[in-house]
């Protein structure tokens, strides 16, 4: 060996070392993730590796209650597509109800029952047991139900039809109370006054968008996120594209361009408010003209004849000139359909507004026919969720009481009131006067951070539960939600839960199931023992799993019903003209906020998806913006991402400006969805939540909060952010990229369908 | 030449004292360069490697950033090194000899940090050898098609070209450092030396391979520019889809690699102690090749902007507002004025002949053809054809640290160079010293005095 | 070397090297091959609800970049729905447009593409090989539709969120370019399934991409072109279909029907 001295061996050393961790860093670098391999030695029955399972069943994001098939593959959801057996989603779907497996594996879910240990709304709960849990609830009810206090009992619910629907009803009417609530932000309470008071319909109607010729939509954003946007789109397309020689003309009229403002072929920003009026205009034109053939022409005659073009004109801000095209394009392209709904209702004098937009499809004589309003059944299984849906007015009465100590349990589920009520209502206050509130949720939402007791439930790919789709498809549907998972965690399906109480509180009689999947099949026995149309099966087991295969079960067939006879002396009962009063001074602007298309009113702001998702309209995404005309942007002197303030009566919030090229200069838009203080990690502390600013300004025959009808002013705060956004430059230049062609232009002779 | 009292022995000994002779400045400068290179090159770019590509700017639609600019650079810089040696040494102008040697450096080690942009620039750089064509199992081949690849395939050439020819050109020198060193240098150069002795056959053969290298490396060097311009002309991609590219990149690089030139000159003139070699008259001559270079330039930059206005097209014309009135807008016309008409001064001979003057300049026109190189990736990118897609890409610290490292990187194989290779090339600075004393027929008479003087005839 | 000889010479590999080159230089050489797989876009039925957007990410395992990766502009799209505005208020249209991988039939992406990383398949396909990419991205600058995503990052899901990725679509790794594949996975499924029937070729409707199933407005609808009676060749009859940038000669894939105004 050569000699090797200290200094030589000191910087072979370094050398070395130097080397070495050039080396290592370079490795560690390009490394790959470590995974790991699962081994699977026996199988559970349903699955083979490698091959996927589907199951049919149905999507609980929104109320559609469209049909899906979630794909598994060894035994983990994967996909959920549309059921192309079920007929609102035909084999589609929207953003979120794919987003439904972000809410089954969303990283901030609860996996164990909790119960607070700090102050309420600090945040500090403990893991407790189920058993635990449901004896302090069990313990409390049976107490106050002794005590003769069951009207201290609450149980507050989103929305749910079905045999849970069921199950919900018999449970507080055993408990002996009558404060069973469903609250949806969302639910039409307007849509449906309105079409009870013009047609004595509970149901909504449907909408028969595909075979229609002309659609004309006041404020209704049947392809956002109004109602079933799934099965509009499915109508949609159809209309357009979908029948030889013929392509349904869409109109829609809102002071904010919606998805289904920016598919029209016209879209008219009429002066908020005044929806009903252009309507009664509209239905004064064809009145006039001889498209009305009833006996009672006459009598619309004159009752409308207040309603002349010129007149509503001026007050809509609608040409004349349009208004009396529209309604001879109305009347001439049969079979035409007037829809009403979302801002449209939602003013104080909503139901009005929405029975003047019906009136239009009576003198039509669309009600009832293909490609007009048919009006839809009653679901096959019983509850009345809409009789329990709470109005703003009824949550306030909650509220009032709960601060009167006259609320003892408040048991809430999914339902996040705390969020989705304005602030103005007082509810989350109201709460702390309530001695035990006790949270069904599946998520820490605002309203389960104030909760005693967290209680969570499964996510619905997880649980057993039926659907009726409301509003149905013109025929009877229903549809079984089946578990495609065994549960992730220590978590119970929502039925269970009460089901579970109703043991500890011994209503065996009236809920006798063990679980939701026994209460169902006893259900469904009943309708397969009712159905007509069932005889060619063989037994209940039978039709029992050829249901839950398809996912679906319906009885095909439109009803031809009219409803009731429409008078003309409908038009003197209604007040159409709020909208036209001037802006109050203070506070110029009206405060459009929508349903955004991924987040709806809040719940899809836990989804990363739905955060990731660019709002179809503006490319924002990840945030709270407001919408402002190019004009008032010009005049307040603010562009793209200047802060503005947003001030109401009632409140304050601050958001960055969007300039929105498709708003009335009087109006500004601010998406429905952030601003969660709750709500796991991808929606908490992002953006603002505009509801809590509305005015409580109330329709006062439903008691439905009139959210299109809060005014604000807008004060630049000199402050500036980016925007995040996806587009660049959203003008085409002459470029050529989005090509149109005019009708006249193509003779359509395609068939896509 | 003006330095007329200077021997033989003179130059041996000025030239090989820079080899041997180290100073503590030496040490530091070098030390200086190899921490920047460490601290803000390699460090950067494992931190990179490490976190992926989203460590820099780039963005979508703008997936190519300061590493593609940089790479363009330096191979730009890598230009007028060899190439400007060859021309010269083709058209027999002395006055290249004192610098020719490391004009030639200056060309490997750009090509090098080139290549190592290009590795920085990679999303996965562990698998740049799938680029070169190599018999292998998969009987995968690389894309014959891709001007990537004839990158690849031209800088290749290009590198080992003008290696060859740096070495090739250094053996007499390094025989004579040989004869005056002792020790491990002794062993070093013996080897490097390849047993020269400086026969007439040995002049000989080495002036006919010297000349033949220099005649093959002169459209090398021209096709190199053309075909990385290639890398963006071959796209479809407005203001990049453009047929000047190839001319207009080659000039470019010329006209930067001059500046380099200047650059280097002035600090090894001043820093190395060859004051007597590189004079005014080195700064004059390559101040009139910048002068030229840089109206062509300036020719192309307005049929650039012609052509695309000319054009008509959206997409053409607003990549040029793009480039000339928008986000980058002050580096555009920080290009122009460092570019096409700073260099206007020039004209002077005064201003030619001044060497801080000729420094500063030399330095503002590679950063205004560095500017230019970024701007051409970064803003064409961003306004593309779909205008719904436009983005902006803002470079990001690591970018600008591996910049900079990018230079001290350069700096330190250069100053590594200085003590390896004899800078300025002896044998060719002796043929000039008698240049006014013998006649016209010996004018290339020259030869390394350990060598025994012997003559070579360059190859007519 | 007799004249027999070079029927057997092309197996060798430097010669089908030079067979390889001879194909890529014959214009069209991918109508000569089995399924000519064909988007139609029908932007009358479009309205922008980026159902589709969703589906392809859930499909194909699509990273949630989070709100820094779409501040710093590194969103992943395969499919995007880009808007245009046209005109001003009162009178203002806004028209959207789904934009994936044309797969265009003379892709320029293919060609730049130095390790061949993405090329063109015997279905007519534009390929992306994770596997072989070196990162260049000079595929998504000669892209002119804008549609390929590289991966800045190795992206991570919250867990247990990754358990909701599709096992028959790979994950990418940091320094990857990637892009609409036509789901490709589906393709192979569906061709796997007629081989398993014992049938040579794939009927029409039995691939469906995960964007085009999701589609609410039946917007979109694929098959193969080579079919004369698929959905897709009958859309393709419609008068009123063009390419985006045609004038680029890209020949694309996806053609969008244009939207009818009135
Ligand atoms: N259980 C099991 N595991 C194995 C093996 C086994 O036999 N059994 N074999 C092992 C061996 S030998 C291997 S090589 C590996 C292979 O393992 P992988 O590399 O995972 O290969 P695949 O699963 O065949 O395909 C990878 C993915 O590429 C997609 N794909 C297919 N074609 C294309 C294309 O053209 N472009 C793009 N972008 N995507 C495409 C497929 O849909 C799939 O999602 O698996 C190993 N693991
Ligand atoms: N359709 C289709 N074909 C494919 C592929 C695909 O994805 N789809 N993938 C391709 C790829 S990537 C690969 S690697 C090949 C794999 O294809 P093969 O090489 O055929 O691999 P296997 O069939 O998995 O295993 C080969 C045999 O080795 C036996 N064996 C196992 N252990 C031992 C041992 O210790 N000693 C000996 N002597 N034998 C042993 C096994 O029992 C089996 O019979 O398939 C290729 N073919
Ligand atoms: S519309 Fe509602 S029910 Fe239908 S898929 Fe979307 S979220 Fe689910
Ligand atoms: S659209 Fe872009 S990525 Fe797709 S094939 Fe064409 S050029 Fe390639
Ligand atoms: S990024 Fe990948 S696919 Fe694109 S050109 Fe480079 S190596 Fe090829
Ligand atoms: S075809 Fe598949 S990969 Fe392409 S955009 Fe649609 S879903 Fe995504
Ligand atoms: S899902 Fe259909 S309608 Fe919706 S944006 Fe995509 S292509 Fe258009």
């Amino acid at each position: 060996m050569a000699n090797i001295d200290r200094r030589t061996f000191l910087k072979l050393v370094g050398a070395g070392g130097v080397g070495a961790g050039a080396g290592f860093m370079l490795a560690q670098s390009i490394k790959h993730p470590v995974e790991h391999l699962i081994p699977y030695p026996v199988p559970p029955e349903e699955f083979s590796a490698g091959i996927a399972t589907w199951y049919n069943s149905v999507c609980f994001m929104c109320p559609a209650g469209c049909g899906i098939s979630v794909r598994t593959r060894e035994g983990r959801p994967k996909i959920i597509q549309g059921n192309p057996a079920h007929p609102v989603s035909q084999g589609r779907l929207c953003s979120l109800g794919q987003a439904g497996v972000q809410a089954l594996y969303n990283p901030d879910r609860l996996t164990t029952p909790l119960k607070r240990t700090g102050a309420r709304g600090a945040g500090a709960f403990e893991p407790t047991t189920w058993d635990e849990g449901l004896a302090t609830v069990a313990e409390r009810l049976r107490a106050l139900r002794a005590n003769q206090q069951s009207d201290r009992i609450c149980l507050l619910s989103e929305g749910v039809r079905g045999h849970l629907g069921l199950v919900f009803e018999r449970f507080v009417e055993q408990l002996g109370s009558a404060s069973l609530l469903h609250y949806d932000f969302a639910h039409p309470h307007t849509l449906y006054a309105a079409n009870e008071r013009l047609f004595g319909t509970q149901y909504l109607p449907y909408y028969d968008l595909e075979h229609a010729h002309y659609v004309l939509s006041f404020g209704a954003d049947f392809l956002g996120a109004w109602i079933s946007p799934v099965h509009h789109a499915l109508g949609y397309g159809r209309s357009r594209q979908g029948r030889p020689g013929v392509r349904a003309r869409y109109v829609q009229i809102e002071p904010r361009m919606s998805l289904s403002g920016a598919a029209a072929d016209e879209w008219i920003a009429a002066r908020p408010g005044t929806e009903g009026l252009l309507a009664l205009g509209l239905a004064q034109r064809i009145v006039q003209k001889g498209h009305y053939r009833g006996a009672d022409r006459d009598e619309w005659a004159s009752k409308l004849s207040r309603y002349s073009a010129e007149r509503v004109a001026n007050d809509t801000g609608v040409p004349a000139a349009t208004i009396e095209r529209l309604a001879d394009e109305f009347a001439q392209s049969r079979p035409s359909l007037a829809i009403g709904g979302s801002v449209a209702g939602g003013h104080v004098k909503g139901v009005d507004i929405l029975i003047a937009v019906n009136v239009l499809n009576h003198l039509v004589g669309n009600v009832g026919s293909a490609g007009g309003l048919v009006l839809n059944p009653p679901p096959v299984v019983a509850p009345d969720s809409r009789r329990h849906q709470a109005s703003y007015r009824a949550m306030r009465e909650l509220a009032e009481r709960a601060r009167a100590g006259q609320i003892a349990v408040l048991v809430v589920n999914q339902t996040n009131p705390v969020f989705a009520l304005p602030a103005a209502a007082g509810f989350s206050e109201a709460l702390a006067a309530i001695p035990l509130i006790v949270s069904l949720s599946s998520f820490m939402d605002e309203t389960t951070a104030l909760a005693d007791l967290v209680l969570p439930s499964h996510s619905y790919l997880e649980s057993w539960g039926d659907d009726f789709p409301e509003p149905g498809v013109g025929f009877p549907v229903g549809a079984i939600a089946q578990p495609v998972v065994s549960p992730l965690y220590d978590t119970r399906a929502t039925g269970d839960i009460i089901l579970a109480l109703a043991q500890r509180l011994g209503f065996a009689a009236a809920l006798p199931w063990a679980n939701m999947q026994e209460c169902l099949k006893q259900g469904w026995r009943e309708i397969y023992r009712r159905g007509a149309g069932n005889e060619g099966t063989d037994g209940f087991e039978a039709f029992w799993n050829s249901v839950l295969q398809a996912g679906v079960w319906g009885q095909a067939g439109w009803r031809e019903a009219r409803g009731a006879a429409v008078a003309a002396a409908v038009i003197d009962g209604l007040d159409v003209e709020e909208g036209g009063k001037p802006a109050d001074d203070g506070h110029p602007f009206f405060l459009h906020p929508y349903l955004s298309a991924g987040l709806n009113d809040g719940r899809g702001a836990n989804l990363p998806w739905m955060q990731e998702l660019p709002d179809p309209l503006t490319s924002a995404l990840y945030g709270s913006w407001v919408e402002l005309n190019p004009a008032t942007a010009r005049q307040l002197g603010v562009s793209e991402g200047d802060i503005v303030d947003v001030e109401s009566t009632h409140g304050r919030i601050s958001a960055p400006v969007y300039v929105y090229p498709a708003i009335r200069p009087d109006v500004v838009a601010m998406p429905i969805g952030q601003g969660h203080r709750e709500y796991g990690r991808y929606a908490q502390g992002r953006g603002v939540n505009p509801l809590q600013i509305l005015a409580p300004e109330v329709e006062a025959s439903t008691g439905a909060l009139a959210w299109s009808a809060t005014r604000v002013r807008l004060v630049p705060t000199g402050r500036r952010v980016r925007l995040l956004k996806t587009e660049g430059t959203p003008r085409e230049l002459g470029r050529g990229i989005v090509r149109t062609t005019a009708l006249h232009d193509i003779p359509i002779k395609v068939e896509l369908r | 030449m003006s330095e007329t009292d200077l021997r033989y022995a003179d130059v041996n000994r000025d030239i090989v004292r820079s080899l041997v002779e180290t100073g503590p400045r030496y040490y530091i400068t070098l030390g200086c360069a190899v921490g920047v290179a460490l601290l803000c090159f390699f460090f950067p770019w494992f931190y990179q490697l490490n976190l992926g590509i989203g460590a820099a700017g780039m963005n979508h639609p703008q997936v190519w950033g300061t590493y593609e600019a940089g790479f363009i650079f330096w191979i730009g810089l890598s230009h007028s090194g060899t190439l400007l040696s060859c021309v010269l040494h083709i058209t027999r102008s002395s006055w290249r000899k004192a610098m020719y040697r490391s004009a030639e450096a200056m060309t490997l080690f750009s090509l090098v940090i080139a290549v190592t942009m290009v590795m920085v620039h990679l999303g996965r750089p562990w698998f740049i050898h799938w680029a070169f064509p190599y018999p292998n199992q998969m009987g995968l081949w690389p894309n014959f098609r891709s001007p990537l690849l004839f990158d690849v395939t031209a800088i290749a050439t290009y590198l080992t070209g003008s290696s060859v020819f740096i070495y090739m050109g250094s053996i007499p020198d390094f025989a004579a450092v040989r004869d005056r060193t002792t020790g491990w240098r002794r062993h070093m150069y013996t080897l490097l030396s390849l047993g020269w002795r400086g026969t007439d056959t040995e002049w000989h053969r080495l002036g006919w391979a010297y000349t033949l290298l220099a005649v093959l490396i002169i459209p090398l060097a021209v096709s190199v520019h053309s075909i990385v311009s290639w890398d963006w002309a071959m796209s479809i991609v407005p203001a990049l889809h453009q047929t000047i590219f190839a001319p207009y990149f080659v000039v470019g690089a010329i006209y930067s690699g001059t500046a380099g030139i200047v650059t280097v000159m002035f600090l090894l003139r001043k820093f190395m102690g060859f004051e007597k070699y590189i004079t005014e008259l080195h700064f004059d001559n390559l101040g009139k090749l910048l002068l030229a270079l840089s109206l062509i330039w300036t020719y192309i930059n307005v049929l650039e902007l012609f052509t695309g206005w000319y054009s008509g097209a959206s997409s053409e014309i607003e990549a040029l507002k793009y480039k000339l009135f928008g986000y980058y807008a002050p580096l555009y016309w920080e290009m122009i004025l460092f570019c096409a008409i700073a260099p206007l001064l020039l004209a002077s001979k005064r201003f030619r002949t001044s060497f801080g003057p000729m420094l500063w300049l030399s330095i503002a026109i590679n950063i205004g053809m560095y500017t230019e190189r970024f701007l051409i990736v970064g803003t064409s990118l961003s306004r593309k054809y779909l205008p719904a897609d436009w983005g902006l890409y803002v470079p990001s610290l690591v970018e600008l640290s591996i910049l900079v490292g990018s230079i001290a990187l350069f700096s330190t194989l250069f100053l590594l160079f200085v003590k390896i290779f004899p800078s300025v090339s002896i044998y060719e600075v002796k043929e000039t010293l008698h240049e006014p004393a013998v006649s016209p027929e010996r004018s290339g008479a020259a030869g390394s005095a350990a060598a025994g003087g012997d003559r070579w005839q360059p190859a007519r | 070397m007799t004249a027999k000889e070079p029927a057997r010479k092309q197996e060798e590999p430097a010669s089908s090297l030079a067979e390889k080159w001879r194909e890529f230089r014959r214009p069209g050489y991918y109508q000569e091959f089995d399924y000519d797989w064909t988007m139609t876009v029908d932007l009358d039925r479009c309205m922008g609800c980026e159902a589709c957007v969703t589906a392809c990410k859930a499909e194909n395992n699509l990273p949630i970049v989070g709100e820094k990766g779409f501040a710093q502009g590194r969103e992943m799209q395969w499919i995007r729905v880009e808007r245009y505005w046209e005109g001003e208020y009162p009178n203002v249209k806004l028209r959207f447009i789904p934009m994936m991988c044309q797969h265009c039939d003379a892709a320029p992406c293919e060609t730049v593409c130095p390790v061949t990383a993405t090329y063109h398949n015997q279905d007519g396909l534009n390929v992306q090989v994770y596997n072989r990419c070196i990162g260049t991205r000079s595929c998504a600058v000669y892209c002119p539709y804008e549609v390929r995503y590289f991966n800045y990052y190795d992206h991570r899901w919250d867990s247990p969120l990754e358990q909701q990725l599709n096992p028959d679509v790979t994950v990418r790794e940091k320094g990857v370019m990637e892009k609409c594949t036509f789901c490709i996975q589906r393709i192979r499924q569906a061709k796997d399934l007629a081989k398993d029937d014992g049938r040579r070729r794939v009927r029409d409707g039995e691939v469906v991409p995960a964007c085009v199933q999701a589609c609410p407005a039946e917007a979109l609808v694929f098959g193969d072109r080579k079919d004369p009676d698929s959905r897709v060749s009958k859309s393709l009859s419609d008068p009123r279909g063009y390419r985006v940038l045609d004038e680029l000669n890209t020949r694309p894939s996806v053609i969008y029907l244009k939207k009818v105004t009135v």
